[in-house]
């Protein structure tokens, strides 16, 4: 079969030209790291604990890494804009628009959804376009702008707020439970994902990469780059006042002082995931992968009991991880040499179908197969030994409905798999990259549809056992 | 540095003249208020030198700025076009405290109205004069707000500036000084230093964990300082082999450090993260509010600061080594074509943030007495902001340590007159936070795009 080759960068050192004929990222071997970090924590931590893979164990997993994952959206948004936009201030902001709406409810006031909505969006939005009008017209470097916004809104949200407490709004009590896969919270994620790669779709994102990877270029090829900075920081802002949503239905109250965590934590995730922080590459696939990453870190090393010392453990492994996979993307342009057309969507399903073996076996409920025959040390039979393994499964009347069951699961694993080879060849024929976010869309819908299946008790009973 | 302008010889007698007059009148001042004889004439010595320096300088600024009036619309429309945004902003000014004193009782004193004058005058000097510094504009701006912030404050705060609120800012300047070494010297390279805060804590955990387990202190001081510049070495190579991800790699750095110093010390230890020991006297003396120089009464990290900040001062301006570190921060490529080994210099200056961060925490032991993780927390973003106030690029090759000093000291004297007025810490960042912007708009402000092609 004979692939279109796309022009692709070669060194790094010249990007500009190779990505925009590459068009939309659509084969970004900086994805490689993430979800080969991705998929390997998540088998440690489907081994180590497999009420992981339990209706409410996602459901948790979910409501706590959805804020961050907003975070790193709110972040990536403007770092692709260039000039090396690292919004330090992201935490604080989170946090300030948090408690401004704890004290605006106490108040009386954002007592509906839509209102608390359109506040927090709008805040968010504010703010980044002040930011953008600073960095665009007072032309200081942006990391001082954010360093300044840092300090000041983690000083006024003290001020607003002294200690953590205060109510969220009612609407909200019950999203921070995290018992069901489908939370209003990870309806918000889910549709800032697909917002964000329906954006992808535009031209104005094609400018804003390209502005982000050289801004003189774009300038003198006529995009219009204090529009496009603009437009990029409005989106994160967007992105921000979603994050600070989920943050206060998972704390389910105001909190002034997580700032420093947050913004730390949302740089590591971009970074992890892939995203240049000198601009120009970054997307919401890596940023997920990576806020997820951080957040299995946690969750497989809290799996291990180190007592009092788990916090460091923890502090020790983030800053280990984070700088191992820095020093791994040093190894990508050799790997590239390699592999010619890497993708990421094919090597994620495909690791994901390993993965979910894995986590099948992990969660398997073998108790229930009935009685297993008791191990006899004897003389060895060579032809039980050989026949045995096959034997064991005898045929009841469980098993067959159990099969029955995850039957449907069995065949939406195939059919992923088969569909993701099948779009990916269709993608790589067409040089139409508007197809991008139409496979995106067909897999997220499908992953979600397996994740309904399995809510809606496909292989429930099995996993309720091991619960 | 350019060469100083001429100026005549009345002018300089004029400035001689004012300078005795100044000095005098502060000399009758100190004997008015019953100081002491030494620190009188010590002050009125240092009134004159500064004068006579500062006349020098000043004026000479002006020999030759004649203008030329040009033909066109009339001087006074001439003016307004010219002073329109400064004089706009003086209305505001005026019309704020105007509110101000109609709003809240009491405000309209004598010392209120001073320290607006004192403001004005301020900012019409940065306006004027400002220009004419070219080289070191930052420097000029952060002196007169440093000379506005601490007159304004000894005007309205009572014993703001007794010898001992001196002492005690200058021995917090000093920690943070020390802390800021570092992040200047990495700054100058165009690269960032996150990894400070938590190779302080480290440091500071470290050493006392040290000093419980019977190391003698002087060894356990060593073996830390030691530590610490490993690290920095770490810091260094990672950071050059990922070039632009500096801020990144040196966070994950500081997690790691601090991780994995507080797992060593609580290895074996009932209160994970707390550690005990003794502060020997020495150490505590260094550092302590109350402690003594070759018998002077003020705390020798004071003398250490000024004397490390004198010795880098002149060595980036003089030595072979200072010359090629800004030759790599301006230009990086041109600089190693002439033979300077990029990655020496990389390594070196985080080695020796990551010792003075070291040292850092090794003195804040012995100031509080007790360790703890989290001492250097507070210096994440202050260091950041002290280079960056002091008027040191980012981007690396402009700047230095003394600019480095200046920032320091404001952000000390800042804070300090914010306690003093009674805002407590997170009033204090808030305004730090809005000040670090204008303060560095006013110098820092990069190329438009257009002229950039």
């Amino acid at each position: 079969m004979s692939l279109p080759v796309m022009p692709r960068e070669t060194s790094g050192s010249e990007p500009v030209a190779a990505k925009v004929a590459e068009q939309g990222g659509r084969s970004n071997p900086f994805l490689l790291m993430p979800i080969t970090l991705f998929f390997a924590l998540l088998s440690i931590a489907v081994l180590r604990t497999p009420s992981l893979m339990t209706a409410s164990g996602i459901g948790a997993a979910i409501i706590v890494v959805t804020p961050l994952i907003l975070a790193t959206y709110t972040l990536m948004a403007s770092t692709i804009a260039g000039r090396g936009t690292v919004d330090l201030s992201v935490g604080p902001l989170i946090g300030f628009i948090n408690v401004t709406m704890i004290q605006l409810h106490a108040a009386g006031a954002l007592e509906n959804p839509i209102p608390v909505f359109l506040y927090c969006m709008a805040v968010g939005a504010a703010y980044q376009f002040i930011f953008a009008l600073i960095v665009i017209y007072v032309r200081v470097q942006p990391i001082i702008v954010s360093l300044s916004g840092y300090l000041a809104l983690s000083g006024i949200n003290l001020v607003i707020l002294p200690r953590p407490g205060g109510v969220a709004p009612p609407f909200m009590a019950e999203w921070g439970y995290g018992t069901s896969i489908f939370s209003p919270v990870l309806i918000i994620l889910v549709l800032a994902t697909v917002a964000w790669l329906l954006f992808t779709a535009t031209a104005f994102y094609t400018h804003l990469r390209l502005m982000g990877s050289d801004e003189r270029a774009a300038y003198t090829s006529g995009v219009p780059i204090t529009i496009v900075r603009i437009g990029a920081h409005l989106i994160s802002g967007c992105f921000a006042g979603l994050a600070s949503i989920c943050f206060t239905a998972l704390i389910s109250s105001g909190d002034p002082s997580q700032g420093t965590t947050y913004t730390l934590i949302a740089v590591t995730a971009l970074v992890l995931g892939g995203a240049s922080l000198a601009g120009g590459r970054g997307g919401v696939f890596g940023s997920a992968l990576g806020a997820l990453n951080l957040y299995m870190i946690t969750f497989v090393l809290s799996s291990f009991n180190f007592g009092s010392v788990q916090s460091f453990v923890t502090n020790l492994a983030y800053g280990a991880i984070l700088v191992i996979s820095l020093l791994l993307t040093l190894l990508i342009p050799v790997i590239q040499r390699h592999i010619r057309n890497f993708s990421p969507l094919l090597y994620f399903v495909s690791l994901g179908v390993v993965v979910f073996g894995i986590a099948l076996h992990a969660t398997f409920d073998y108790t229930s197969l009935g009685e297993a025959p008791a191990y006899m040390p004897g003389p060895m039979d060579i032809q039980a030994a050989l026949t045995k393994p096959l034997e064991i499964a005898t045929l009841t009347p469980e098993t067959l409905a159990l099969r029955a069951e995850a039957m449907p699961f069995v065949f939406f694993t195939i059919l992923l798999a088969v569909l993701a080879v099948f779009l990916r060849l269709a993608f790589a024929q067409a040089s139409r990259r508007s197809l991008g976010p139409a496979v995106a869309v067909v897999v997220t819908a499908l992953v979600l549809g397996g994740a309904w299946v399995m809510h809606e008790g496909g292989i429930a009973p099995a996993t309720e056992v091991v619960r | 540095m350019e060469k100083l302008p001429q100026i005549g010889l009345p002018a300089r007698i004029l400035g001689l003249v004012i300078a005795i007059l100044l000095a005098g009148l502060g000399a009758g001042f100190g004997f008015a208020q019953g100081m002491a004889v030494q620190v009188v004439i010590l002050s009125a010595i240092a009134t004159l030198a500064l004068t006579v320096w500062a006349w020098r300088y000043v004026i000479g600024q002006f020999v030759e700025t004649e203008t030329i009036v040009a033909d066109g619309p009339s001087p006074l429309r001439l003016a307004w076009l010219q002073y329109r945004w400064p004089l706009i902003g003086l209305a505001l000014v005026l019309a704020a405290f105007l509110l101000l004193s109609l709003t809240i009782p009491r405000f309209f004193n004598i010392w209120n109205v001073l320290s607006l004058i004192i403001l004005l005058a301020i900012l019409v000097l940065t306006r004027t004069l400002g220009r004419q510094f070219q080289q070191n504009r930052s420097a000029f701006i952060g002196i007169m707000v440093l000379a506005g912030l601490f007159s304004v404050g000894s005007m309205n705060i009572e014993g703001f500036a007794s010898g001992n609120n001196i002492k005690s800012m200058l021995l917090f300047a000093s920690f943070l000084g020390i802390a800021s070494i570092g992040q200047t010297l990495v700054a100058l390279l165009g690269g960032l230093d996150l990894s400070i805060p938590f190779i302080i804590g480290g440091a500071n955990v470290g050493l006392l964990y040290l000093i419980g387990l019977g190391v003698p202190p002087w060894l356990a001081t060593i073996i830390v300082l030691l530590i610490g510049t490993i690290f920095g070495v770490i810091n260094g190579l990672l950071s050059y082999r990922l070039q632009g991800q500096a801020l990144i790699v040196t966070l994950g750095t500081g997690f790691a450090i601090s991780g994995g110093v507080q797992i060593v010390t609580s290895i074996g230890s009932a209160y994970s993260g707390n550690v005990f020991g003794t502060v020997p006297p020495w150490l505590a003396n260094i550092s302590a509010m109350n402690g003594t120089t070759f018998g002077l009464p003020f705390p020798p990290v004071i003398l250490v600061w000024a004397l490390i900040a004198l010795i880098l001062i002149v060595g980036l301006r003089t030595t072979v080594y200072g010359r090629y570190l800004y030759a790599l921060g301006v230009n990086r490529t041109s600089a190693s074509r002439v033979m300077i080994s990029e990655m020496r210099y990389w390594v070196i200056m985080y080695a020796l943030s990551g010792f003075f961060a070291a040292l850092t925490g090794g003195l804040l032991l012995g100031w509080s007495g007790g360790g703890f993780i989290g001492v250097g927390d507070q210096y994440l973003f202050l260091t950041l902001a002290a280079v960056v106030v002091g008027g040191t690029s980012l981007l690396g090759g402009a700047g230095g340590y003394g600019f480095t000093v200046i920032g320091v000291l404001v952000l000390q004297v800042l804070s300090s007159f914010l306690v003093g007025i009674g805002l407590d810490f997170k009033w204090q960042q808030f305004i730090f936070g809005l000040l670090i912007l204008p303060m560095v708009a006013l110098y820092a402000r990069s190329p438009h795009i257009r002229t950039q092609i």
